[in-house]
């Protein structure tokens, strides 16, 4: 162990000067690498408590039990580490990293098991320390990897979520990671997880459609009057200030004033508590990014390119069409990407106006200050965010026309 | 062709173009030529109405612009600007296309014109057609962006500094191919520049604009006269007025009969400058004239 | 002149804001009059100065270690011995971007208990973000000439950079930092839930008890301090123009 610790430090160490074509993101990934597989070791891969009112203990990895996928961890590590010093390669690193993830997973899953045998019943397994970090440097090993490709400073590490969530989900399946506490806990609680996570998703996908509603057709109609323009980015700005669970619980009194008004309303649904006020209120805040993006998009083309095309002829509505949105259809992704990924957070304080959601299960989780509740519901926040940005990056590189890359 | 009736814009208090009248004769090329600020690039930019005229008229073959529409007008007017403005996510083919393809012409009708000038405008079709902007030199972008102005044919063409921005070796290039290009098409120009010999190189009409007014107007040999005022002397430079003169004024006309036995031949067509310059390099006073005829250097003194 | 007058303008708010604080407790007819079902509609389990100081301690001190880390970290990424870490750092911004502050509050609350300091944890990671993006801009912006004139004419890197690099950069500097100090007010009222006391207290009670004119005074006090924390590190900017 502590050998390939040292091959892995002295790696990074004697990253050559840039003579050689060793890319910018091979020191960085190398010590994350190196970091992502001595942590494990050094802050303890599990804690085990005999029952579940007692706090955990760190306990030693019961080696033998989980040799091959503890080998196959050490070995991607490495791999990530030695792939990342050629530029062309980088992709390939960035994969390795995710299966690296994968396989740290596995050994903690195999170790948990021989950890529990002929332990009682009522004794609980949880990821130490290292893991949790080991994890973490490994998901920015990634994203440095990501970052040499991207040519927009964008480290979205779209690839080693491409290998890692998919396995993710076989391992689940697989009934290899069964021992550890948090899938007690989320098979305990299966219906209501995925009833959650769809709720969750459902109110940010409401939020951004309905901010969109409102910021697309604004934000075309500013571009040519600066008036409008500072009101809605004086709006939208301001609406960043107010605290976003103020706002959702101020937007229940009118919204019960409207629908105890006018009953259609409420047998639509929309009432002073429930999916309304938080969609309004997640919405208010994506006014910003949307908008933003927006505007920032269709000012892409320079002036004297708009200037050329009217001289050529093309009316107002020929330049938004051919020049304003294909030239700036990467800044409106980002702007979207933004909002996306803002719309899942928030939407986690949905369930503070009944609204429920993922949040609903988090704060229960801080309620019985219960940390494996918490992550039950933390971690698919965590998931579907970064799933939400990663698909979004990819669309903006994919969708960028040809010539607008460099 | 394009006739300018006391147009005038302001900005704020200050007139960018002040009471200009000018007559641009058709398939002429006419040298707008001025400092930065003076107006030349505000009073060109009317004729195709991106920029409108606070009061006056301009007059496109006889038709008042103001009354056609300005998507219209420009649809008949090829425009060229330093930046060039090719459309960076378009392919050279698409980008030549540009008004062709706003006028609905047919893709086979397109297709053939967009290799026709690509031919005429130097470029080989074959290479050409399917880069992207980025993918070309200044030189070649620009050729690109005068094909692109020339695609739906149009009778007139405005050209805003547009060979400002290129190497002197591209510029010089560019003039050659511009000249050539207006000798075959018959084109009517208005060409923007600030560049002193670049005016006298292309201009067969030359107007001079200072402040949002016209100071000068006429062919380069009567702007340059012996009697131009201080503002003209000032912008060709006090000491080389007379030697851009002598540019303006063909060798022939100022020759004398009789022979000049092994003196240097003058070339067909060269100005009294070309002249001045084939005397000083051979260390001669004397100069034969192709077809006969003899050229001294005092000749060359009275002429100026 | 002209900034004095604004000072004096940023003043006279500052002092409003305090009145309003004041007055708070004593405006029942205000609250009751706006939310006429609710018992107890004025706030009266904290006193409001109180409040207000710890939720300036925590996100000013957020603020303040956010600073200056994220300008070392800047300051860092832009030598060239750090051109190295820049990878690292963008990972870090995507990450950060990724994953919600309420996240990092819930996932840092079994570790270290309730109170202030999740809340402070989020806090720092969040307002080192715009902090460390604004120095790396600031000081990617300077020109190569300019250094390069520094150079020429025998600079040190230390002086190259106090003398140089940091007085050109300062404008986008101080701005990311007033993005930072505004952002870390307004988000400092999520540390309630963690039971860290501030003025977002009376919101989160309040949606525990179903009592809106305690939201409403929460919100309304923290979206003030934030738009006059604003207003006033705006006075530390150059004007514009």
């Amino acid at each position: 162990m502590a050998e390939a610790r040292s091959r892995l430090l002295t790696d990074a160490a004697a990253t050559p000067s840039p003579a050689v074509a060793i890319p910018r993101e091979a020191t960085a990934a190398a010590l994350l690498a190196a970091l992502a597989a001595v942590l494990p070791f050094l802050l303890g891969w599990l804690s085990v408590a005999p029952n579940r009112l007692v706090s955990p203990r760190p306990v030693a990895l019961p080696m033998a039990a989980a040799a091959l996928p503890l080998g196959l961890f050490l070995l991607c590590c490495l791999g990530v580490a030695l792939l990342a010093r050629r530029r062309a390669l980088l992709p390939w690193a960035e994969a390795v990293a995710g299966l690296a993830l994968l396989a740290l997973l596995a050994t903690l899953g195999l170790g948990a098991g021989a950890a529990l045998e002929g332990a009682s019943r009522l004794a609980r397994v949880a990821p130490g320390a290292g893991v949790w970090f080991s994890a973490l440097a490994l998901l920015l090993a990634g994203g440095c990897c990501a970052a040499g490709r991207g040519r927009m400073a964008d480290a979205t590490p779209t690839r080693f979520l491409a290998v890692a969530l998919p396995g993710l989900a076989l391992l689940v399946a697989s009934g290899l990671l069964d021992p550890l506490s948090l899938l007690k806990e989320a098979a305990q609680r299966g219906p209501e997880l995925r009833l959650a996570l769809l709720r969750h998703a459902v109110l940010a996908a409401g939020a951004l459609t309905l901010a969109a509603a409102v910021a697309v057709p604004l934000s075309l109609l500013a571009l040519r009057r600066p008036r409008l323009e500072a009101a809605l980015m004086t709006l939208a700005n301001g609406l960043q200030v107010v605290p976003s669970i103020a706002l959702f619980g101020l937007l229940m009194a009118p919204l019960a004033g409207l629908a105890a008004m006018w009953p259609p309303l409420r047998a639509a649904g929309i009432g002073g508590i429930g999916a309304a006020p938080a969609v309004i209120g997640i919405a208010a805040y994506l006014l910003l990014p949307l908008a933003a993006g927006m505007l920032a998009g269709l000012r892409q083309a320079p002036p004297e390119l708009i200037d050329a095309a009217r001289g050529q002829g093309m009316n107002e509505r020929a330049i938004l069409r051919h020049l304003r949105v294909p030239l700036g259809l990467g800044a409106m992704l980002g702007g979207l990407r933004v909002a996306a990924v803002q719309a899942v957070g928030l939407a986690t304080l949905a369930a503070l106006v009944g609204a429920g959601g993922l949040g609903a299960i988090v704060f229960q989780g801080i309620g019985q200050l219960a940390a494996d509740l918490i992550l039950l519901g933390v971690l698919p926040v965590v998931a579907l965010s970064l799933c939400v940005d990663a698909l979004l990056a990819a669309a903006q590189r994919l969708l960028m026309p040809p010539g607008t890359r460099a | 062709m394009i006739r300018f009736d006391a147009v005038t814009k302001r900005y704020g208090p200050r007139a960018a173009v002040d009471a200009v009248s000018l007559e641009v004769r058709a398939r002429r090329i006419c040298v707008l030529l001025g400092e930065s600020g003076s107006g030349k690039s505000t009073l060109m930019r009317m004729v195709n109405r991106l920029v409108e005229p606070d009061s006056g008229r301009i007059m496109l073959d006889g038709r008042d612009i103001a009354g056609v529409p300005p998507e219209a007008l420009r649809h008949g007017i090829g425009y060229v600007i330093q930046s060039v403005g090719l459309f960076p996510h378009w392919r050279v083919a698409q980008n030549v296309a540009t008004v062709p393809r706003l006028l609905g012409w047919e893709d086979a009708r397109v297709a053939a014109r967009v290799d026709a000038l690509l031919d005429l405008v130097g470029l080989p079709p074959d290479r050409f057609r399917d880069r992207l902007p980025h993918e070309l030199s200044g030189g070649q972008a620009q050729r690109v962006g005068l094909a692109r102005a020339l695609a739906a044919d149009p009778p007139v063409l405005l050209m805003d500094e547009p060979f400002s921005a290129l190497d002197p070796g591209i510029r010089r290039e560019l003039q050659g191919a511009l000249r050539d290009i207006h000798a075959g098409t018959d084109k009517t120009i208005l060409f923007v520049t600030h560049d002193v010999e670049e005016a006298l190189l292309l201009a067969d009409e030359l107007a001079v604009m200072q402040d949002g007014r016209l100071i000068a107007h006429g062919r380069p040999g009567e702007v340059l006269a012996r009697d131009a005022g201080p503002a003209v002397r000032h912008l060709f430079g006090e000491q080389t007025l007379a030697f851009h003169r002598l540019g303006t004024l063909p060798a022939a006309g100022a020759a004398r009969p009789g022979e000049a036995a092994a003196a240097p031949l003058l070339p067909e067509g060269a100005t009294l400058k070309q002249a001045l310059m084939l005397m000083l390099e051979h260390g001669t006073d004397q100069l034969a004239m192709p077809g006969g005829g003899a050229l001294h250097l005092s000749d060359i003194l009275a002429a100026a | 002149m002209r900034l004095s007058r604004r000072a004096a303008g940023v003043l006279a708010q500052a002092l409003a804001f305090l009145l309003a604080l004041w007055a708070a407790p004593h405006l029942g007819w205000l609250w009751g009059g706006l939310f006429p079902e609710v018992q107890r509609p004025v706030w009266d389990q904290r006193n409001w100065f109180a409040l207000l100081g710890s939720h300036l301690l925590l996100s000013l001190g957020a603020a303040a270690v956010a600073a200056v880390l994220g300008l070392a970290g800047g300051i860092l990424a832009t030598r060239q011995s750090g051109r190295r870490l820049r990878p690292l750092l963008d990972a870090l911004f995507s990450l950060a971007q990724a994953v919600p502050p309420i996240a990092v509050i819930a996932l840092a609350l079994p570790a270290l208990g309730f109170g202030a300091a999740p809340t402070l944890l989020a806090l720092v990671l969040y307002a080192c973000l715009p902090v460390l993006r604004g120095a790396v801009a600031g000081l990617d912006g300077v020109p190569p000439g300019v250094l390069d004139a520094a150079r020429g004419i025998g600079m040190g890197p230390w002086r190259g950079l106090t003398q140089i690099e940091m007085p050109l950069a300062l404008p986008v500097v101080l701005s990311s930092l007033r993005l930072a100090v505004v952002l870390s007010i307004a988000t400092a009222a999520v540390g309630a839930m963690a039971g860290a006391e501030c003025l977002g207290t009376p919101i989160v009670v309040g949606l525990a008890n179903n009592n809106g004119a305690y939201v409403l005074q929460g919100g309304l006090f923290t979206a003030w301090l934030a738009l006059l924390a604003d207003r006033a590190l705006a006075l530390l900017l150059p004007a514009r123009r």
